[in-house]
């Protein structure tokens, strides 16, 4: 039994991990822009994809790569954000939806037509490594090394936000936009920063994908709708509440897999489950500020 | 126009419904029922997105409406023109759920739950397959599923049907409401309409007609599945339909969906496609269609027509 | 109202498009109907059988006695409704005789409904469900050349017992989507009935990220064999996670994933061992048949031809759909090359050849379809990178099932 109940700890907090990692970009994001980025989904797959050719074709391993991907994606982000939704940023929410919804089929089916739908995966060799920790419970090396990169991009992000003048600046503009922009913070420029800084997560995270799931063009979309059960859950300006809205998912996830007869079947379900749940009781969420109409 | 003139257009439409299929040959005759279910679910996504609620899960109405008509038919052996009652409401309870849960929050919130739970459903349709056939799927009982005749003339009807209700309510006292609520909910009280019934309101017909949809398509198919039946690809068509002929407009849904089949069925004798080429395609006209013409073809042709001022990001008007 | 020039101009294109090929259509041509998936997410089916019947008619030299041969290729788009539209415009408007596809299962039976109406000779070169059988198996018209998913488990509960004896116990992972549901009761049929006791049946979820609650489970009663009944995606997840959390099961078996390519680059170093089932591998050597040599040529003659068309390596939907349209085209000359499906049927009939993926003769299947060819699969187990084949006889290339590898 308490081998059991380890089991589950060990494993929720690996998935945990996981899913923090999907859900802090588009947190930022909407914290500071107030804009949904439905295109999330295909700029994780876009950064596994990044990896995948570097691994196979110059050999570089997805950690190193990481980096470079990361800068290409707010790179790209930045780009996309001018271009498109830096136009529409005063237009009626629905536009907003509508663009990076369809950026986001652009974006997945210039994937299938380059590289058509067979899943792809990076091998390095610690995504086929493990620890024993117990008789009955392994680790493996590769979702520890996802873990550990989660709470580092975390730690790294709130530590820049509270303590970098860009930082603060950013924040100050998810408070409050018309008091921030009287302190002479240029609110345009942060939110194409935010934009930027998000795309770079969300590619990195597809790096880091790209090791522990087949990649497709298709693979964004899963990632997409548990994203977005996290950040309410949590609450949608809150990148702590992203966290803890992670953890809790993955726990209730994997206590459900583990517990219940054809639980992992179900499982999938306790995210919309807790979302709609979430909706009714508390739509702030865990943390955060937004709900109400504004 | 005036009221008696609309009323007898009408009338002459839905008749047209049942005389023009005979004459049609049969590769029309499905293109025309094809077309038929696209515009209803189009109208209905146009009519929420009238009221400010964008709509990211139509798929979820079209999977009930046509799930619901495989186990009635096959437990109670429905006819098919009974089946469309249970579905509707299916239809419209699901969209008044949807309503409810998302209460006085943003439209954000709206779009978000629609989609989960068009995916939660599907999710569903999986897990209980004695219910549903699950993933192997259901084939809708053959003895009674109609002619292909019957069933255009059916689809056309309840098209008609669809675009007289959404013009009736364009013209009713609620289309102030409708345009209020897309700016705010406070403006809406200020009209004397509740803002939380009204949605739900208008969640509820909605709902109810894009569940024709799936009703019509589940007997004219005579099988389904649940990757099909909630489909993606559903919601997309359902929402640049009316991006392309013209958003929150009665007559926009209905060009546009002419327009994008019509499309389709190019490209796909010109391009020869691989895939992903037909999505990308609806991936551009969504981008670009928001950022440069965002009341789409019919705000074009007005615009033409009355040589008018600039483009505002959000249609100034509803016609 | 509005509906002036653009919607006139649209709704003529769209008459344009539908009334066109039904003009430019001579008599002396044979007609044959091939709804396939080119676009959609199974475009990759649709695309490897548009390959194969290409070629099959290219060599066949792309005429019956002094009648072209034209294929009407309609693309289902992966989605039902256009399935049932092409169905419709390839057998009313066109009045095609003959049918080649769809392959992939949901497209192929949301076809039958529509193929009812002029029941014509219809091969299909895919769908493994069940299903069909039920609804159509006893179709004189229907021609189904490709294993259903039983025949899979048959042949793999059968080899497994021959290399590795009686009693051994089993666990099996399914997934919840058609397939894992579809093909649990018959692993657990044919399993049983070659002796191996079940001990464990554990659901996965389709796309799930981590198994680890499932392995668990699995770990706990330490079976001799791990039956991994899922697709692609959840194969090439199923094949890492063993691996990695070192479930020390001694003999992993897969169905029709480990043969892919994409299955074996995206596993690296987990697919050692994984043993599978499939209709053709590169490495089955056959002989040319001699009564067809030009069109069942030895086995690595055809990978060659097929290498320098196509640029690519043959995968089985490719060798399928070739050999099935060989068969037909064979019949209707032999049927003295008329459109007559009758005749064409009782011509198929008689066939038996000896094809790149075995023996082409209708029999009835086991479960009740009148004619069905080709339901012996082919069990081959990956070794240090190649294919060992282990079963049938004919093609057999090594006689020991080897045990699995785990992380160190």
């Amino acid at each position: 039994m308490a081998s059991l109940i380890f089991q589950i700890m060990v494993d929720s907090l690996l998935l945990g991990g996981v899913y923090t990692l999907m859900a802090v970009g588009l947190s930022l994001a909407f914290g500071v822009t107030r804009i949904i980025n439905f295109a999330h989904g295909d700029v994780v797959m876009y950064g596994a994809y990044a990896a995948f050719f570097a691994f196979v074709g110059l050999n570089v391993d997805p950690l190193l790569s990481l980096v470079f991907v990361a800068v290409l994606g707010g790179i790209g982000g930045y780009l996309l954000f001018k271009l498109t939704l830096d136009r529409i940023l005063d237009a009626a929410s629905i536009n907003q939806v509508l663009l990076t919804f369809g950026l986001g089929l652009v974006l997945q089916n210039v994937a299938v037509i380059l590289w058509t739908g067979d899943e792809r995966s990076t091998t390095p060799s610690y995504a086929f490594d493990s620890w024993f920790i117990s008789d009955d419970v392994v680790v493996a090396k590769g979702r520890l090394i996802a873990f550990g990169l989660a709470i580092a991009f975390v730690v790294l992000l709130l530590a820049w936000l509270r303590w970098s003048e860009l930082g603060r600046a950013t924040r100050a503009v998810s408070q409050n936009r018309a008091a921030a922009s009287l302190m002479g913070i240029n609110v345009r420029a942060m939110y194409g920063l935010s934009f930027a800084l998000s795309t770079a997560f969300g590619t990195a995270t597809g790096a880091i994908m790209s090791f522990l799931l087949p990649i497709t063009p298709f693979m964004g979309f899963p990632i997409l709708v548990k994203a977005f059960a996290i950040i309410i859950l949590g609450g949608l300006d809150s990148i702590v509440g992203t966290v803890i809205g992670a953890f809790f998912l993955a726990t209730a996830e994997t206590t459900i897999a583990y517990v219940v007869p054809q639980g992992i079947g179900w499982a999938e379900g306790v995210a919309f489950f807790l979302l709609v749940m979430v909706l009714i009781a508390r739509p702030n969420g865990i943390l955060g500020t937004v709900g109400r109409d504004a | 126009m005036n009221s008696t003139r609309v009323w007898i257009v009408f009338a002459a439409a839905i008749i047209a419904s049942f005389v023009v299929p005979h004459f049609l040959p049969p590769g029309l005759s499905d293109w025309v029922t094809r077309l038929s279910t696209l515009m209803l679910v189009a109208i209905s996504w146009n009519m929420m997105a009238n009221a400010g609620l964008i709509s990211l899960g139509h798929s979820g109405f079209w999977g009930l409406g046509a799930y619901s008509v495989a186990l009635l038919a096959n437990a109670f052996h429905m006819p098919f023109w009974l089946s469309l009652i249970p579905a509707m409401l299916l239809g419209a309870i699901f969209g008044a759920f949807l309503a409810y849960i998302t209460g006085r929050l943003r439209g954000l919130f709206f779009a978000i739950s629609t989609l989960a739970t068009s995916e939660a459903l599907r999710v569903v349709a999986l897990m209980v397959p004695k219910l549903t056939g699950g993933a192997e799927g259901v084939f809708v009982f053959d003895q009674i599923r109609p002619d292909r005749v019957t069933m255009t003339s059916f689809a056309l009807c309840l098209a008609v049907v669809a675009v007289a209700i959404s013009y009736f309510l364009s013209r009713s006292r609620y289309q102030y409401a409708l345009r209020a609520m897309r700016d705010s909910e406070s403006a809406v009280q200020m009209l004397g309409v509740n803002p939380a019934r009204f949605r739900i309101g208008v969640t509820t017909l909605s709902g109810a007609i894009a569940a024709c949809g799936g009703v019509i398509s589940a007997w004219y198919t005579g099988y389904l599945d649940p990757g099909s039946a909630f489909d993606l690809k559903v919601t997309i068509s359902a929402q640049i339909a009316p991006l392309f002929g013209g958003l929150y407009t009665v007559t926009g849904p209905v060009i546009g969906s002419f327009a994008i089949l019509a499309l389709s069925e190019l490209t796909r004798l010109y391009f020869n496609y691989s895939g992903g080429v037909g999505l990308l395609v609806y991936g551009c006209i969504l981008v670009f269609g928001v950022l440069l013409m965002p009341s789409g073809l019919v705000g074009l042709w007005k615009r033409r027509r009355k040589r008018a001022g600039p483009v505002a990001a959000i249609p100034a008007e509803v016609k | 109202m509005y509906l002036s020039r653009s919607s006139l101009m649209v709704a003529f294109s769209v008459l344009a498009t539908v009334a066109l090929p039904a003009m430019g259509h001579a008599q002396d041509t044979i007609k044959i109907g091939a709804p396939l998936s080119i676009s959609g997410k199974f475009v990759s089916y649709g695309a490897a059988a548009k390959r194969g019947v290409e070629m099959a008619v290219d060599i066949y030299g792309g005429k019956i006695g002094n009648k072209k041969i034209e294929v009407l290729f309609r693309d289902t788009q992966s989605d039902p409704q256009v399935t049932v539209n092409s169905f419709t415009q390839l057998l009313v408007e066109e009045k095609v005789n003959f049918l080649i596809g769809p392959i992939a299962t949901p497209m192929a039976m949301a076809g039958l409904p529509a193929w009812r109406r002029t029941k014509a000779l219809w091969v299909v070169p895919g769908a493994t469900t069940p299903l069909l059988e039920e609804e159509a198996g006893k179709e004189p018209m229907l021609f189904h050349t490709f294993p259903y998913a039983y025949y899979y488990h048959l042949s793999l509960a059968r080899s497994l017992r021959e290399k590795l004896g009686p009693g051994k116990t089993v666990a099996i992972i399914y997934s919840d989507d058609a397939y894992g549901r579809e093909h649990l009761p018959y692993a657990q049929k044919y399993f049983t009935q070659e002796g191996f006791k079940i001990v464990a049946e554990e659901l996965v979820r389709s796309g799930a990220t981590d198994l680890n609650p499932v392995l668990a489970k699995i770990r706990r009663v330490k079976p001799d064999i791990l039956l991994g009944v899922v697709q692609t995606t959840d194969g090439i997840q199923l094949t890492k996670q063993v691996y990695v959390q070192r479930l020390n099961i001694p003999y992993l078996v897969g169905t029709a994933y480990p043969q892919l390519k994409q299955w074996q680059d995206a596993s690296g170093d987990a697919q050692e061992g994984w043993v599978g089932v499939t209709t053709y591998i590169p490495g089955m050597k056959a002989k040319a048949d001699p009564k067809y040599p030009k069109l069942f040529m030895d086995s690595d003659a055809w990978i060659a031809e097929f290498t320098k068309r196509y640029n690519r390596v043959p995968e089985f939907i490719d060798v399928g759909a070739y050999v099935s349209t060989c068969m037909l085209l064979i019949a209707i000359e032999n049927a003295g090359g008329v459109d007559d499906k009758e005749k064409v049927a009782e011509e198929l009939k008689k066939l038996d050849v000896s094809t790149m993926i075995g023996r082409g003769h209708f029999e009835p299947s086991i479960g009740g379809t009148l004619n069905q060819a080709f339901a012996d699969v082919v069990v081959h187990q990956r070794v240090k990178g190649t294919d060992a084949i282990l079963f049938p006889k004919e093609f057999e290339t090594a006689d020991k099932l080897e045990q699995a590898t785990y992380a160190k």
